[in-house]
Formats: structure tokens, sequence, C-alpha cells
């Protein structure tokens, strides 16, 4: 994994926003084409394989907190219970995920999943595919995201509801309504009859239990970017568990379980051999080198990273009442001050590709770049 | 080969497109036209205004024929469904809307 500086396309700009990229910049460039990081195929061979790994590792991790009732480590309020294991045992659709890895010395450590919500799918599947295409178009990059999206929406098309598939996000953020129409435009292409709505015009039928979308119609399936936790504690989350359509909601119920942190812990524990994991415990008292995380959190906040008992990096945010679990210390690699962190999509059960985020600090948070990548 | 050999897309471009119109029509001055009813499908007029014989319906009356002759019930369309077409006001009194959407303006993940 090296780092190269190169200069930006003329009007980069232009290019991205041609693709549908309209949230490139914030205060600075998000989308950050003045370097990228090249992999040979071993390595991005080794990531793949990490995170086909990891994939199966949560999946009976998963299994061992339902067979184990351990929900309340992960603050699932029990009404729930029921309902996720029911969409577990069922096998309720699910499309994609999100390892957050560290790739340093050769090693590959998973941070932590974003298995309801991940975003940043359209800028690992689109614009970093079309930026190689200008850049070095002969050049290879781990990215079959688009394609595996198309495909496995098709996959899924026998085991959804009849209906259409609508799709739902906040109204507020271009960069959450850009990921779902990228999702919705795969599924276009896919064959599904589709429709947008906002989250917050989801309809409750009172007579007939039902959800329904802005035409008053039945919605059946649902691809949410709204995160669960959310979910449960708003004023329709409790009929959810009524429903009488009883709607598959993408990605379902019991990926709550793993992309909570305290899954992390019960990861180290069933799989302590394993090359992929860090170690993570409930405790504070286990580690001397620990990233303190809450179980419930976003975009990198309320994080602690302690060296020796010593304070090395805090983070601020509204988070951490849920309670926190304590990571082994496995810093980033450093490029001059940059440090990258590999979020490695797993669609529709399979590695599908990576894009890279880069911090100037040790925690990635929501000042990230999103920096290309490609294979030597 | 770890990439994916051709890539198109069939929506997102035309979704920036309507995210980045640089001033709204309505701040110009301009008048929007919108039909409340874009879904419809539309429909020949069985009793056609004299002035206009291709005139259209976007939804279809039904009704009943009484003692005291047609009464019109409402107004249904293919595009919708017969729940909502047949139900009208009782159904749409049962709906709530606003039940999420509440905890934050982004997932940032």
């Amino acid at each position: 994994m090296q780092r190269f500086a190169i200069p930006p396309r003329n009007n980069w700009q232009q290019a991205v926003e041609q693709l549908g990229f309209g949230f490139h910049t914030a205060n600075s460039p998000y989308w950050d084409e003045s370097a990228y990081y090249s992999f040979s195929l071993d390595e991005v061979n080794l990531i793949e394989k990490a995170t086909a790994e990891l994939w199966d590792l949560c999946l009976g991790a998963v299994q061992h907190v339902i067979d184990n009732n351990l929900y309340a480590r992960f603050a699932i309020p029990p009404e729930f219970i029921p309902y996720i294991e029911k969409t577990w045992e069922e096998d309720h659709p699910s499309i994609y995920g999100r390892f957050d890895l560290c790739y340093k010395d050769g090693q590959v450590k998973l941070l932590e999943f974003n298995a309801d919500t991940p975003t940043s799918l359209f800028e690992a599947g689109i614009i970093q595919w079309f930026w190689l295409r200008d850049f070095d178009a002969d050049k290879d990059q781990f990215n079959s995201i688009h394609e595996k999206l198309i495909a496995y929406w098709s996959f899924l098309q026998t085991y959804l509801h009849p209906g259409k598939l609508h799709f739902a996000c906040v109204r507020e953020s271009l960069e959450d309504l850009t990921n779902t129409e990228y999702l919705r435009d795969c599924a276009i292409q896919s064959g599904l009859g589709t429709e947008l709505l906002f989250i917050d015009d989801i309809g409750w039928d009172k007579t007939r239990k039902i959800f329904v979308d802005r035409h008053d119609q039945p919605i059946q399936n649902i691809f949410k970017l709204y995160p669960w936790e959310w979910m449960m504690g708003e004023e329709f989350g409790p009929d959810i568990l009524t429903d009488r359509n009883v709607s598959y909601w993408i990605e379902p119920a019991w990926k709550m379980i793993l992309s909570n942190k305290a899954i992390l812990p019960i990861l180290w524990a069933l799989y302590p051999g394993s090359p992929w994991l860090l170690p993570a415990y409930l405790e504070p008292d286990r580690l001397t080198d620990y990233v303190r995380k809450p179980i419930l959190s976003r975009e990198g906040a309320n994080i602690e990273i302690r060296r020796g008992g010593n304070l090395i990096r805090q983070t601020g945010g509204e988070y951490g009442a849920e309670g926190y679990i304590y990571q082994q210390l496995f810093t980033l690699p450093d490029f001059d001050g940059r440090r990258p962190v590999l979020g490695s999509w797993v669609i529709g059960q399979e590695p599908a590709g990576m894009g890279i985020r880069e911090s100037d600090s040790l925690v990635t948070d929501n000042l990230s770049r999103f920096i290309p990548h490609l294979i030597i | 080969m770890k990439k994916t050999k051709e890539i198109q897309l069939v929506l997102i471009t035309a979704l920036f497109a309507s995210c980045n119109h640089p001033e709204p029509q309505w701040r110009a001055g301009g008048r929007t036209y919108i039909r409340s009813d874009s879904t419809a499908s539309y429909t020949l007029m069985a009793h056609p205004h004299p002035g206009n014989p291709l005139m259209f319906y976007a939804f279809r009356p039904y009704g009943i024929y009484t003692a005291f002759g047609y009464r019109r019930l409402g107004y249904y369309s293919n595009a919708l469904s017969e729940e909502v077409n047949i139900g009208h006001s009782a159904i749409k009194s049962a709906i709530v809307r606003g039940g999420f959407g509440e905890s934050a303006l982004s997932v940032e993940s």
C-alpha cells in the first residue's frame, strides 16, 4: 500500500458533478483526487479474504447473540427481540454492509462494521471508477460494487413481497439522497419497480395497520437509509411490530446487532484466534492501550484513545449513554500525517470493493476525505 | 480483474440535475405548473365538453344511479391502489405521517 500525490484532473469538479456527485466539497474537498493509494494484487486479495471471513464470523456472532439472549449488551429494547429474531430466522433480505478496516504492516484488522446504514457507496462504486478510467484506464481497482448491486437486487426479486420496492432517506441530506438513489438506480437496472420517498413521508394507516407511501399505497418492501436505533425510538417504531404486511425493511432488523459496537467484544470472545480481529472488551481494565467507543455512535464521535493510561486523543459528541466498548489500539498507518481507513464492502454476502477515507488524525471523522485507489 | 467492466447510470444524474437548479422559477417571478395527479392515467370523458371533444379526465369518476338520478361517489385511477380509490375519506383519515425522521438530518456513517 502506497500513497502517491498527483495533480487532480482539470475541472475535476465538473467531471464528478456530471456523474451526479453533488457533495464533493464541504468546507474543503471531501472527494480528494490530489492523491491515490496503490495496492498490489496480493494486498487486495488479502483484504478481500479478510472481508469474506469477517462476514462469516459476523453471521456466527449474530447467532450467538440470539442463542444466548445477549440483547441487553446492545441496549436493544426487549419488545423488539422477537421481531429481530423473526427477521433472522426468516432470512429477510439484506443488500450490503461496510467493514472499516485498518491495513498496516501486512495485517488487516477490523475496526467496526457499518452493517445497517453505511454510506460512501456512491463514491466507492462510481466516482473512483470513473476517476480511474480518466487516470489510467488499463489499471485495475478493487471495485465490482456496481455490478454486484445490480446482480443482487436481481437475485432478491423472487424473495421480496409482491409490489414495489420503496426507498427512503432523510430529505435534508444530499449525501444520503445520492446514496439512496444510487441503490435505487441499481435496483431499476435489475428490473425492480421502485419508488422514492422521504422517511418522514412514510404513513401509518391506523385502520389497516400497514405502512403506506405518499399515494397511500401499501409499503411491503422498503430500503431505508435510516438506522434501526432511531426507528425504534420514534413514533412509528412500535408500529413495525404490528404491521400486518410484515414489510421487508432493508437492511433487516437483525443487522442492528452487527452495526452495534457491542458486537466487537463478542466477536473477540468467540474467535480470539482470528487474524482479522482486535481484542475488545466491555470492561475498561483489560487493556492498557485502547480505544473507547460508544456502542452506538457515528462519524467518530465520542471516541477516546488511551496509551498506557494516558489520554492521547478524544472527540466530542452526543453519544455514549448506552455504554462503551474497549478495543485494542491499532493505530491507522501514517502517510506523512495522513491516516487512511479502508471501507471494504460486502454486497450480497460477497466482498465487492473498497473505498478509502483519509484523516489527519487517529480518528476518522466527518472531516475525512475520500481518496481513490488502484491496483498496480 | 477486480473492477466492473462497464457502468451505466439510469437515474442518478437526473437526480443531481434536479437538485442543482440555480434558482427556483418562482423566485424569478415565473409560474410553475404542477399536475397533482402526475401518476394518473388519462381517461377520455364519458360526456365530453361540447367545445372540446378530446378533453380527458385524469381520474375516472364513479358513482351509482338512484331514484333521484346519478350520484357521483368519487374518482379512481389505475395508477393508484384499489384501496385508495374506493376508500377515500375513511382510509385517508386513518393515515398519519411524520412518525419517522425526527432523529437527525443525516445518517453520516
